[in-house]
């Protein structure tokens, strides 16, 4: 049995060797070999691999232990976290028939292009996908539809990046003022109007902040 | 026995034309409702049995903005809601008013965030804001009261009745 080739995550305070969801004890080793971790919360099994692993993982999970539901895809940026990458993109897969189910957590570095798609084994991927696209900008390779879900099709930015300040760039701010006059509509510029008061949570300024903050102190 | 016993006996009364238009304007008001969030929930409660607008005379609600002239915008205003509400009130035919209801509406609310319009008021006229989180239905009551007030003082040659 080869080595595992990358360093494990480490558990979190808590975790101590958890017991091993079994959907992972039924992987066949090579895919074993994959994951880099599992952790426990409130019952919840996590494993962790690093992407693009999660794609032989998800397709034995589907095709040979009868994961026939994917709840969701989504992801998360963890800018600033001093973690090793900055995303982990998120599938919760679930199986009807015993109601089992199991999240798998792959770490996708900043610079990666893609992450495999995965709507080839649930239909519900196109839009959980498209939604994580639409969010966060990730590419998923091979996703048929990958427009823009939520936000505007012109809309310039995907918000839910950390370094993507809480109140926009002025798109809100984007529209003409309508005024009835006569018979005719017209069209001004937009009222001049106060910028927020409220303090834009993941302005550069705070991500520097959380990052001096999470640095370990000395002693 | 009836209502010409008001006009003392002689069965008619002098009025202006403006004052006439006027009145039966703001006693017979057709909201469009503009509902996308809990606010609605308090609109529709407002318009249903037990705070009964038609006790004013603005029971008549229309989904269609061609045939309404009180666009009641309640709930909030997205960025990608915000080119339709404006579509909707052009389809509006003049007179028309706007009541802005509840805090997302009139400010944008606790919804301080890069998709969320802070006041529809920066994008169509609004004649009257509802504060309240969401607003009871006596509030929108009130405002109703208000844009009453706002009609019976427009002009009818102010131009905002057309030509």
């Amino acid at each position: 049995m080869a080595a595992d080739p990358a360093p494990a995550i480490p558990a979190a305070p808590g975790d101590v060797a958890p017991p091993r969801h079994p959907a992972r004890k039924a992987l066949p080793s090579p895919l074993d070999l994959l994951v880099l971790g599992e952790t426990v919360h409130a019952g919840q099994h996590a494993i962790f691999v690093r992407s693009p692993a999660q794609r032989p993982i998800l397709e034995h999970l589907r095709r040979a232990q009868g994961f026939d539901f994917l709840k969701d895809v989504t992801a998360i940026d963890l800018l600033g976290r001093d973690e090793a990458e900055r995303f982990q993109v998120i599938y919760i897969v679930h199986r009807l028939a015993d109601g089992s189910t199991l999240r798998v957590h792959a770490w996708l570095p900043e610079e990666a292009d893609s992450v495999p798609s995965v709507f080839d084994l649930w239909d519900s991927a196109r839009w959980g996908e498209r939604e994580t696209h639409d969010m966060f900008g990730i590419v998923f390779a091979g996703n048929p539809d990958l427009r823009r879900f939520l936000m505007p099709e012109d809309y310039p930015a995907f918000p839910l990046l950390k370094d993507y300040p809480l109140t926009g760039r002025g798109e809100r701010r984007q529209f003409p003022l309508v005024r009835p006059r006569g018979d005719e509509m017209v069209e001004e510029a937009p009222l001049p109007y106060p910028t927020s008061i409220g303090r834009g949570m993941h302005t550069p300024e705070y991500i520097e902040e959380v990052k001096r903050e999470s640095k370990p102190k000395p002693g | 026995m009836g209502l010409e016993s008001l006009f003392g006996g002689e069965g008619f009364l002098t009025t202006k034309i403006n004052d006439l238009v006027n009145w039966a304007r703001k006693s017979a008001l057709w909201p469009m409702p503009f509902g996308t969030a809990c606010c609605a929930i308090e609109m529709m409660a407002t318009f249903s049995g037990r705070y009964d607008i038609s006790r004013f005379g603005a029971e008549v609600v229309r989904f269609s903005p061609r045939q309404s002239d009180l666009l009641i915008v309640s709930g909030r205003i997205s960025l990608k809601m915000m080119p339709v509400l404006q579509k909707i009130y052009r389809q509006m035919p003049e007179p028309k008013w706007v009541i802005s209801m509840g805090a997302c509406a009139s400010c944008g609310g606790v919804f301080d965030t890069y998709t969320l319009i802070q006041g529809v008021d920066q994008f169509i006229p609004v004649d009257v804001y509802v504060p309240g989180c969401p607003p009871r239905p006596e509030s929108l009551l009130d405002a109703v009261f208000e844009v009453q007030k706002i009609v019976q003082e427009e002009r009818l040659d102010s131009g905002k009745h057309g030509r």
